[in-house]
């Protein structure tokens, strides 16, 4: 569900249920909560919860312990309020009660099973809707210690035996699936989730607090089965499926593997393997080459994911919401079935602004955090599985090779402005040296000449006065981005040169480069120079820039060996680009 | 802490809690005269009040208390 699970404060819930609005829902369903437990706040905080997914949820509650009668008796206010969906809610402490009282444990399991699969049976022949049984609580107490498992009539021994035992019945029942509380009441800890003080006051199922958790859990079954679900993972590849950028880093120089971070991405590259295998349809956006992009997957000897595993393969340097437009048109789903899964929080957001129904959850800095952080949220809830499932991922792999079509909707000026992106050109100096020198050395993709010049030769650029040695910083309301550019400039002649030109990836199509060409030619007209020029100079990563000097108006004027070309634009003819961004320092 | 002190905050609380935005604690405020406190809202308010006092309340405790006063006391007496 799209709520994160930290943001469901039971007080902020129950506060919102009393002035609930629901009357524009997309989505009406009907709950009937049958439970041998006070079910009050559940009711009210399953209305406030299904209101933040625009689902107006109608809860009927039964009488207090009064489950198998309503059930049994045809003529029960159950009936006549036909419920959609039916959930049985029943208290580990109820149960122990009766087990403590019962003179025959060995057959207690038996009699529980058979209590409730007679309640199943008999509602089945009463109504279509759906049930909603809840597991039982594995009690925090053990009168045997670890010895509890030993044997078989221990409280410990005969709740897992029922839990077990319920799924397998459950597995055979159309009507019927689980809602599995015990997973819960484990996944926050089993004596935070019972407040036996609670139970003695109240009859309350659990701590207060954990009351959203039990809501949420109890909509996300039933909001899958009635058809809101995760139908597709859209994925980013660097820093998401591996660490580092694959066209700056290469194949040898990515993080995957089997220590440190390599070990967090392919754990988490397992998982979504194993969300495919359940069929979810896989697909991937990335700010990448093509042939960079799908090179780990075809090559890289600890890559979990294989590229006939991703049924949508989008590489390319157009904004993600654009391609993850792409993605839900090739497979004709919902926006609202799409979870975005990206390490880079610019790209989340761009998504969210311009796909609020795509699903975009925040992933934490470190990748061993990404699958808890996933658990957390519960997004791959499913009321089915079958044969088909499997096959899925294939069937929409072929159906997305013939779709597969170029569009641009996004109007992205005005989300840029809104970013509140600060820019400052400052020329070379000693406090920089070193990370300059670390971008010349790294940067692979956006390099037009990639000249490589060391500390040493940067340094002496400095006290050049025919070089202008240009750094650009970046900031936005998102962060800092620190320093992503390097340009060189040199007087030659009536000319100025652009003698290096390199910018980080991560700030691709922000209008950087066009606030730094725009100061370029402000700067050249003021040196009094006739042109700008440059060379564009090919290596095996960069070809993303070889177009770059052509998308500002420069003409071609001579081609070098190897595929190189040099360009030049007349001063007076630059067309200054629009920009997006303030400029807090310019040096030049 | 003090008994004005406890007052004054217990205010907002009961103000949250009880649905009330009038809503002013004092000493011998009982449930019969605030309308929505009833058995479940009643519960919410002693966990809200555990919460923002960093105290825990045993049944016995909460079984007792006859009116707003008492509450104070209780809290007074358990807070640290």
């Amino acid at each position: 569900m799209k709520h994160a699970a930290l943001s469901l404060d039971y007080f902020a819930l129950a506060k919102e249920a009393k002035a609930l609005n629901t009357s524009g829902a997309a989505k009406v369903i009907r709950v009937a909560l049958l439970a041998d437990c006070a079910t009050q706040h559940l009711a009210e905080i399953t209305r406030a919860i299904a209101a933040r997914n625009n689902v107006q949820a109608e809860v009927y509650e039964g009488n207090y312990d009064g489950v198998d009668l309503e059930i049994l008796d045809p003529n029960s206010a159950l009936y006549v309020l036909n419920p959609q969906y039916v959930v049985i809610l029943l208290s580990s402490e109820k149960l122990k009660a009766h087990l403590y009282a019962s003179h025959d444990r060995r057959g207690f399991a038996d009699e529980t099973i058979g209590r409730l699969e007679n309640l199943w049976t008999a509602f089945r022949a009463q109504s279509q809707a759906t049930i909603i049984q809840c597991t039982f609580v594995l009690p925090s107490e053990r009168a045997f210690g670890n010895y509890e498992l030993k044997v078989a009539e221990s409280v410990g021994s005969i709740f897992t035996e029922i839990n077990y035992r319920l799924a397998i019945k459950a597995r055979a029942s159309k009507n019927v699936l689980l809602n599995d509380v015990d997973f819960l009441a484990a996944s926050v800890g089993r004596t935070q989730w019972f407040d036996a003080r609670m139970w003695n006051m109240a009859k309350t199922p659990c701590r207060l607090e954990h009351v959203p958790l039990l809501a949420q859990s109890l909509l996300d079954t039933v909001l899958a089965a009635s058809g809101m679900f995760t139908k597709c993972v859209v994925l980013d590849l660097d820093n998401t499926l591996w660490g580092g950028v694959i066209g700056d880093d290469g194949l040898e120089g990515i993080a995957l593997g089997e220590f440190d971070e390599g070990e967090a991405f392919v754990a988490f590259q397992t998982f979504i393997r194993e969300l495919k295998r359940r069929g979810i349809i896989l697909a991937v956006v990335s700010k990448n080459e093509h042939a960079a992009a799908v090179l780990p997957f075809r090559e890289h000897p600890h890559m979990v994911l294989k590229e006939e595993d991703i049924s949508v393969f989008v590489a390319n340097w157009d904004n993600k919401a654009d391609n993850i437009r792409l993605v839900q048109k090739t497979l004709n789903i919902g926006f609202d079935s799409l979870v975005f899964l990206d390490d880079n929080p610019f790209e989340r957001n761009i998504v969210r602004q311009f796909l609020p129904d795509v699903v975009v959850p925040d992933l934490p800095e470190d990748p061993s955090l990404y699958l808890e952080t996933l658990a957390g949220l519960n997004l791959f809830e499913t009321a089915s599985f079958s044969e088909a499932d499997l096959q899925r991922a294939d069937q929409y792999r072929e159906e997305a090779q013939r779709e597969l079509t170029k569009t641009h909707f996004t109007n992205i000026n005005e989300y840029l402005t809104s970013l509140g992106m600060e820019i400052r050109l400052e020329r070379f100096n000693a406090f920089n040296l070193p990370r300059i020198a670390q971008l010349i050395q790294r940067s692979n993709q956006f390099n037009l000449m990639t000249r490589r010049y060391g500390e040493a030769a940067c340094e002496a650029m400095m006290s050049d006065p025919s070089v202008a040695p240009l750094t650009v910083k970046l900031a936005d309301k998102f962060g800092d981005y620190g320093l992503i550019s390097v340009v060189l400039l040199k007087d030659a002649g009536s000319d100025i040169e652009i003698d290096e030109y390199l910018m980080s990836c991560r700030v691709l199509q922000r209008g950087v480069e066009s606030f730094t060409m725009n100061t370029i030619f402000s700067y050249a007209a003021r040196q009094g120079a006739k042109r700008v020029t440059g060379h564009y100079l090919p290596t095996k990563k960069n070809d993303m820039v070889k177009g770059f000097f052509k998308s500002f108006g420069f003409e071609k004027i001579a081609d070098g060996e190897g595929g190189a070309s040099q360009w030049a634009l007349a001063v007076d003819a630059y067309q200054p680009r629009e920009i997006f961004m303030t400029p807090v320092a310019n040096e030049l | 802490m003090e008994k004005s002190e406890i007052e004054s905050r217990l205010t907002p609380i009961f103000r949250d809690v009880f649905n009330d935005d009038a809503l002013v604690v004092t000493e011998g405020m009982t449930a019969t005269e605030v309308p929505t406190w009833d058995s479940l809202s009643n519960i919410n308010m002693i966990i809200a009040v555990e919460k923002a006092f960093g105290v825990k309340f045993s049944i016995k405790d909460v079984r007792n208390l006859k009116n707003v006063g008492e509450l104070l006391d209780l809290i007074k007496r358990k807070a640290p």
